[in-house]
């Protein structure tokens, strides 16, 4: 069957080493131009010199994304005339990428193959004002590597999810600072269109990736789409035409004559290997295969690794199904209502487990720990503490709980008299009154129970 | 030169010395226009203050005037590569191989004019605004290029002194040959590429313009080695290499056959075999090799040579140094305007042919065949290096042109200038042109065997 669209991305992703590719200057944010020195600025007579620590982040992605690392590291140079390159040619791999053929399985088992992963320097950032251009030399040098995907894709989910994943990935190898540059030049092409290729420029951020091919996937359905590149513009939403492409622009790629050629040996690349932590799906596969997680569940909290950790740990001192339900359910939902991810949080595996142990020992209603996860959220405290001194224990007391399903039903006669009539919403409405009564804490099965008793 | 060391080294006067020294290079540099600057201020100052350091610290070349071809930096000393497109240009520091002379106790006199970006074997094509450097023996002729300025001066000037010059393809050899100097290529890599302006990348070498081959030992000891601000510097071990001069004693000298064929000046050819049977008589073996590939090596070394030689040149833009103009048009067309105005015409046709080499559809039929061309010739050599210790040829394959005849030399004829030189500058190898009668002598070694090219000494 034939798609509807095709979706290709080439990905820029910051490493996050303390130092350039080419330098010793340090990456940090600074007044403009202060990080600086003469190979970044290139200075004539300058000269690079390889910071091997961006060789092995970017190894480690090749390897996570399962491609094949070359068996020679070899450096180009790209020329091209802009202000924000210092010598007016990029250092960046041509020929030989440092690795090719990886791939990316998707939740729906589509499988986005990774046609190259290579390592290259990021050009100086520019401001553009009236009549005047800002150049930023800080930026030059620091090091990028870039996916390029083949054109697998075919929604913009599947674009959105595939982003997503990288990110994901990212995170576990800790090797992308989450301010650090991530931009993509996207490809989009649609079937109505004969699949005419459109390419979207240097549209920077998650977010906006995930917009752009939202955006232009919709525009080229609707729209007269010729072969072109374009330029995302954030602000407005929209894409704009910046050129035709009637051919390739030519770079004269030439090998670096600076950068020696070296070999990469099988062994440093097992070295690298043997650094990589548990990727995502096979966390999800472990969670799914030994702690009998939905799988939707597992995805979800191997997506991040200090959720991960979290649930671990939880899993290891209650049911493991119950620690995933609350993580995923109550305590991601809470985190995403207020804007937060866990690992920008204090909040850590011995602040919940508390709460997980009461909960599954039902010593406090699951009203009661949806609240308590929630403030959780807001402010890490002890919950043992706070469930004694707000006094929040389950209520199973007959007795207790008697008297406030008398005192419901005499000031909801209405809602009894719908009941009887046959109304099965009525007997829910009772139900949340009562346990509003009890501040949440009554145990709904015995509230239940004593409510049947008394109406039916 | 030695002489003169030691006596700087023993309580000499080096203030005394470097006043007189630059006295004497300014009289020189008023009718022959070797340098682009002399820096008379500094080198005193820098002579005050070796001379109080040497009363503790023994100094291999202490009070040494040297020279430097202006492509290759030094700290706030216009560094313009005779280009007028980096008119005012100062880097903020110094090349290493100048870095490791002063820190041997020389001083830095002044910067020697070249062609622009060392683009020429004559010593004619300078940038705009540029003098040409006359020949020390006779102001009608070139000095060679393209480190002219270098070439003429060490001849010209009397006392001790050392120049540093570069060569791509022959940029040390050809002014040494035209001037009567000894010029030293070392292995590439051999020498710190590290603040020198890159032509070719991959074929730069510094290397030192001498009076004797002893001095250009002496020179290179100290300027060769590892360097870490240039990864592609070699991490080899830097032998002892006076104590290879004048070994002549059992040397193996194969000359080169093609090297001696149809368009080499007769009377060249004479002086180098005049030469050859003198070392013959001090206990050297000659006999003679064919090299057939190397009648590529033109079209390979300008291949490679103006391929690199553009992206290098591709930061001369007007921008961040160097000239500027006002921009109100387009980067584009700023950049255009910049380099269709500061640069000689030389640079230009070369950027051109440089850039055409790389272009996507050509790049596999120039630039890349160009590669693999070069892996022959470097065969053929090794080869050759199995049956001698070195090879040897005629620098230079005529006698140095008057200046006006030679501006009317087509391009192709100036490229082939270079048509001896190119071989041991496309593979790397380590190669000397020392005086023979009115010509150069070309001594080649293996890859970091300078020390077999110090054997040639005679004494």
């Amino acid at each position: 069957m034939q798609s509807d669209m095709i979706i290709g991305m080439e990905v820029h992703i910051q490493l996050n080493t303390n130092t350039k590719l080419f330098c010793g200057c340090k990456i940090e944010n600074a007044q403009p131009n202060t990080r600086t020195c003469p190979v970044c600025l290139g200075h004539p007579g300058s000269r690079p010199t390889l910071n091997k620590r961006a060789i092995e982040y970017a190894t480690k992605m090749a390897l996570a994304l399962q491609s094949t690392i070359a068996s020679q590291l070899v450096f180009s140079r790209k020329t091209y005339f802009y202000p924000d390159m210092g010598k007016n040619y990029q250092i960046t791999q041509y020929e030989t990428p440092l690795a090719e053929n990886g791939t990316v399985v998707l939740s729906d088992g589509t499988k986005v193959r990774i046609k190259r992963l290579h390592v290259e320097e990021d050009p100086a950032g520019m401001v553009h004002e009236e009549g005047l251009s800002l150049v930023d030399y800080n930026r030059s040098g620091i090091p990028l590597i870039e996916v390029v995907t083949e054109p697998d894709m075919i929604s913009p989910e599947q674009a959105r999810e595939f982003m997503k994943k990288l990110q994901s990935i990212l995170a576990y190898l800790d090797i992308f600072a989450s301010d650090g540059i991530i931009k993509a030049d996207v490809n989009v092409s649609v079937k109505s269109s004969g699949f005419e290729r459109v390419e979207v420029k240097n549209v920077t951020g998650f977010k906006e990736i995930e917009r752009c091919v939202e955006y232009e996937v919709k525009r080229q359905q609707t729209d007269t789409v010729v072969k072109e590149t374009r330029a995302w513009n954030a602000e407005l939403g929209r894409t704009r035409s910046l050129r035709l492409k009637e051919s390739e622009e030519d770079y004269g790629y030439i090998t670096d004559p600076d950068l020696v050629v070296r070999p990469i040996e099988p062994a440093f690349v097992e070295s690298i290997q043997k650094t990589l932590p548990e990727l995502p799906e096979e966390k999800t596969a472990r969670f799914v295969k030994e702690h009998k997680l939905d799988a939707i569940d597992a995805r979800i909290i191997a997506a991040e690794p200090d959720v991960a950790a979290l649930y671990e740990e939880s899993s290891k001192q209650v049911s493991p199904v119950l620690a995933a339900r609350w993580v995923r359910r109550e305590l991601l939902r809470s985190l995403n209502t207020q804007g937060k991810k866990l690992k920008d949080t204090p909040l850590r595996a011995h602040h919940v487990i508390p709460l997980f142990k009461l909960i599954e020992n039902k010593q406090i209603t699951d009203r009661v720990g949806q609240k308590l996860i929630r403030e959780l959220a807001e402010e890490p405290f002890d919950v043992a503490e706070r469930v004694q001194k707000e006094g929040l224990t389950a209520v199973s007391d007959t007795g207790e709980i008697g008297t406030a399903v008398d005192e419901t039903l005499s000031e909801n006669p209405q809602a009894l008299q719908d009941f009887k009539q046959g109304e099965a919403k009525a007997f829910e409405f009772l139900m949340g009154q009562i346990m509003r009564k009890t501040k949440g804490k009554a145990l709904p099965d015995v509230v239940r129970k004593l409510l049947e008793e008394k109406i039916k | 030169m030695k002489d003169y060391i030691q006596k700087m080294q023993t309580g000499g006067d080096i203030v005394s010395a470097i006043t007189a020294f630059v006295e004497e290079s300014k009289k020189i540099n008023e009718d022959n226009h070797y340098f682009t600057v002399i820096t008379e201020a500094q080198a005193i100052e820098q002579a005050k203050n070796i001379q109080k350091q040497a009363l503790t610290k023994k100094f291999p070349l202490a009070g040494l005037p040297f020279t430097v071809k202006d492509g290759i930096c030094v700290q706030g000393v216009e560094t313009t590569a005779s280009s007028a497109i980096l008119k005012g240009y100062k880097p903020v520091f110094n090349a290493t191989a100048v870095q490791r002379m002063i820190d041997a106790g020389a001083i830095f006199i002044g910067k020697t004019v070249q062609d622009e970006f060392g683009f020429g074997a004559l010593g004619i094509t300078q940038g705009k605004g540029f003098q040409a450097p006359k020949h020390p023996d006779d102001p009608e002729l070139c000095c060679g290029g393209s480190s002219s300025g270098g070439g003429g001066f060490t001849k010209k000037i009397p006392g001790a002194h050392a120049s540093l010059g570069e060569s791509t393809g022959g940029s040390i050899e050809a002014p040494a040959a035209f001037c009567g100097v000894v010029g030293l290529c070392p292995t590439y890599s051999r020498v710190s590429r590290y603040g020198l302006l890159d032509y070719g990348t991959s074929l730069d070498k510094i290397g030192p313009l001498t009076k004797t081959l002893p001095e250009a030992a002496t020179i290179l000891q100290v300027i060769a080695g590892h360097d870490k601000k240039d990864e592609t510097s070699s991490q080899e071990p830097v032998p002892d290499y006076a104590a290879s001069l004048g070994n002549i004693k059992g040397l193996r000298i194969a000359k080169i056959k093609e090297a001696f064929a149809e368009g080499v000046d007769e009377s060249i050819k004479n002086s180098v075999h005049e030469k050859l049977t003198e070392l013959e008589k001090q206990g050297a073996t000659v006999r003679e090799v064919s090299l057939p590939s190397l009648k590529e090596g033109i079209a390979t070394y300008f291949t490679i040579a103006l391929s690199e030689a553009s992206t290098n040149l591709a930061k001369y833009c007007g921008m961040r140094y160097g000239q500027s103009g006002s921009m109100n048009t387009s980067f584009d067309e700023y950049f255009t305007k910049i380099r269709t105005h500061h640069m000689g015409e030389e640079a230009k046709r070369r950027v051109l042919i440089g850039t055409f080499a790389r272009m996507a559809g050509y790049r596999d039929a120039f630039y890349n065949k160009a590669l693999k061309v070069r892996t022959k010739i470097i065969q053929e050599y090794k080869q050759a290096f199995k049956a001698c210790d070195v090879l040897s040829s005629p620098t230079m394959p005529i006698l140095p042109p008057k200046q006006t005849e030679a501006h009317n030399l087509t391009p192709l004829q100036h490229l082939m200038c270079d048509v001896l030189t190119v071989g041991p500058n496309l593979a790397g190898l380590p190669h000397v042109s020392v005086p023979a009668g009115k010509a150069g002598i070309m001594f080649i070694a293996d890859h970091f065997k300078e020390e077999e090219l110090f054997r040639t000494h005679a004494e």
